[in-house]
């Protein structure tokens, strides 16, 4: 029976290019490398970035793709949509400034501190948000960005309310090109760390259970996996990596404004983006970001401060839902499955492969005859 | 009676659970006993799931108290309630459609210490029992299909695996003949019959009566949210409160 459970590669997802999509290579280094390899890749293009705003715009959706990514953390591992991660980047960036301002610590180390504090405060907001499921935790999300906004704005003494808040910049001496430069190097170093969590949790026990969670949480706790706690952890974690590119992110624009760091339609953007590019895949929040970011810059200097991007935006959404439910990288998953030379229909196959296939089907004939057609069995019960 | 069948594994003292005005599980007291097979029958409607999911921690009860093995287990949280042993399945069928049939075996293994999480989940020797328990049910061959992609029956037997792997005492079966064909049945049927003599305590709740008589060793009738009455195979059949209960005579 090992035999053909060895050889029965019909039963196999898809090829290595497709794993590598998905982050998930059969080997234990492999995607750590395509880590590097696409890390290596965007590290070109402030050489090819033309002029300061092409740059400035490379740092924003770097940006998005830390945040998307870890975003993905929670909400592909755990199914669990959070339109209210923007709630741990405001906070992030207002703690990281409010440190600067106030106290003598290095610029850095606030960011890392506020990160721990706000990820701490995540704990708290999840204990009770991860009480509810499905669409009452998208609300409760949503009620939490609107509740910082509301406090951020009013607390005027501390926030600089509506005014907004001056973040001094760490580096004073450079000048607004190199200012930029510094800031995508430093969002790609935050991209590549945020990869690595993700691929580390994806690949433990730890995702995995994760995963059962998104399944189906009731047949996980049957089993006997603490979901409360673990889903707890996502969060956490989740929350600390969206505070720190939010920290960061205070620092690179230097002015903060409750209207900017708790908009709700912004948070929603971020979750599309991990939607669009794919939630299973390791590089799907980044593709998004891509995606997604360079358009909303393109819509914006070509149609101004119109809603009209916000239209634009929808439009998207309903083209991935219509083509693309799982993303665009399970799109181009199907398509390499289809074109690869491992999967055409007329593939050749080997005599062990076809004795394996009929030992198996004839296995599964056992098990299913005589009669009872299995399959409506299943649709009557859906 | 109670000699006969030894110790008890399973044990309820006036369980109740309402939903509105409906009294789905009404001052339930019933025994279950160690190294059996035990049943659970009654007509549609009786209370039946909602008892199980009462048990098995899924649904808070309104009153009354769950004793596993002389421990009280009320209100327990479901996965503690499985980590103390207590298996099950659930009534429609329910597996991890996107994890492989492997992966479906290898999450119900606890972590031996909460630092273990970080580890790989494939172990070599849990992926040995895993296969060990896809061989005894019969998907040893479909072991990296994702779960989704295999039939409603393999499914079945997936959950049943799943739920072995967890190394329970007791494993609380929730129709598993429901949907499935009559050599599915049997199949199962011979299963749970190995199983238990291996030393696994089962209760099974099921309509099919047929299937029940054959295989349990004392079962329990259910008739609006408490039991009716309990005893063997033999003597529940004749018992006129179970003929009315199901036949309305």
């Amino acid at each position: 029976m090992r035999n053909a459970s060895d050889t029965s590669t019909p039963l196999r997802r898809g090829s290595s290019a497709v794993q590598a999509l998905r982050g998930a290579g059969s080997g234990r280094l492999g995607p750590f490398a395509a880590i590097l390899v696409v890390v290596a890749v965007l590290a070109t293009w402030p050489l090819l970035a033309g002029n300061p705003y092409m740059l400035s715009a490379g740092v924003i959706v770097l940006n998005f793709a830390v945040f998307a990514t870890a975003w993905n953390l929670m909400g592909g591992l755990t199914g669990y949509v959070s339109l209210g991660h923007i709630a741990f980047f405001g906070l992030g960036s207002y703690g990281t400034g409010l440190l600067v301002i106030h106290s003598e610590i290095n610029a850095f180390v606030a960011v890392m501190a506020a990160a721990v504090v706000v990820g701490l405060l995540s704990l708290l907001v999840g204990w009770a948000a991860l009480r509810v499921r499905g669409a009452s935790f998208v609300i409760v999300t949503i009620a939490i960005v609107l509740v910082m906004l509301l406090v951020f704005q009013s607390w005027r003494s501390v926030t600089g309310g509506s005014t907004g808040l001056v973040v001094p910049r760490p580096f004073p001496d450079l000048l607004r090109p190199e200012h930029h430069r510094v800031f995508f190097y430093i969002f790609l170093g935050l991209l590549l760390l945020v990869l690595v969590s993700y691929l580390v949790v994806d690949r433990s026990r730890f995702g995995q259970a994760l995963k059962a969670i998104r399944e189906d949480e009731d047949k996980a706790q049957s089993l006997g996996i603490p979901t409360a706690m673990l889903k707890l952890a996502a969060f956490g974690i989740s929350c600390f990596l969206t505070a720190i590119a939010g920290g960061v992110y205070a620092l690179w624009f230097g002015d903060l404004d409750p209207i900017f760091q708790f908009d709700v339609v912004l948070s929603a953007q971020i979750a599309l983006m991990a939607l669009l590019g794919g939630v299973r895949y390791l590089f799907g929040p980044l593709v998004g970001a891509i995606v997604v970011g360079s358009a909303l810059e393109y819509f914006l200097l070509n149609f101004g401060e119109t809603q009209f991007h916000l239209v634009a935006t929808g439009l998207l959404l309903v083209a991935v839902v219509l083509f693309a439910p799982d993303g665009v990288l399970a799109l181009a998953a199907q398509l390499i499955r289809r074109l690869g030379p491992s999967a055409t229909s007329i593939r050749e196959e080997s005599a062990a492969e076809v004795r394996a296939q009929q030992d198996a089907r004839a296995l599964a004939e056992r098990v299913e005859e005589p009669g009872a057609d299995a399959t409506t069995d299943r649709e009557d019960r859906r | 009676m109670t000699e006969e069948l030894g110790a008890v594994a399973l044990r309820t003292e006036g369980l109740s659970k309402s939903f509105g005005g409906v009294h789905a599980v009404d001052n339930a007291t019933t025994e279950f006993y160690a190294g059996r097979i035990n049943g659970l029958i009654g007509p549609n409607g009786s209370g039946k799931t909602t008892f199980f999911n009462c048990v098995t921690g899924m649904i808070r009860p309104d009153a009354g108290h769950v004793f596993y093995r002389d421990r009280d287990i009320t209100r327990w949280q479901p996965h503690r309630i499985a980590r103390a042993g207590l298996g099950r399945t659930f009534q429609l069928c329910r597996v991890f459609p996107r994890l492989t049939v492997l992966d479906n075996l290898l999450v119900a293994v606890h972590p031996p210490h909460p630092l273990a999480y970080l580890g790989r989940p494939r172990v070599a020797s849990l992926v040995e029992r895993a296969r060990g328990i896809l061989a005894r049910v019969g998907l040893d061959h479909l072991e990296t299909a994702e779960a989704r992609d295999v039939s409603y029956g393999q499914q079945k037997l997936l959950e049943l695996a799943a739920a072995l792997m967890a190394g329970p005492d007791m494993v609380m079966l929730d129709e598993p003949a429901g949907g499935v064909n009559p050599a599915l049945i049997e199949r199962i049927a011979v299963l749970v019959t190995e199983l238990n003599a291996e030393g696994t305590t089962f209760l099974v709740v099921e309509h099919n009566m047929e299937f029940m008589m054959n295989l349990c060793d004392h079962v329990v009738v259910f008739d609006r949210g408490a039991p009716i009455a309990a005893g063997s195979a033999a003597e529940v059949q004749q018992n006129p409160l179970v003929l009315e209960a199901y036949l309305g005579v």
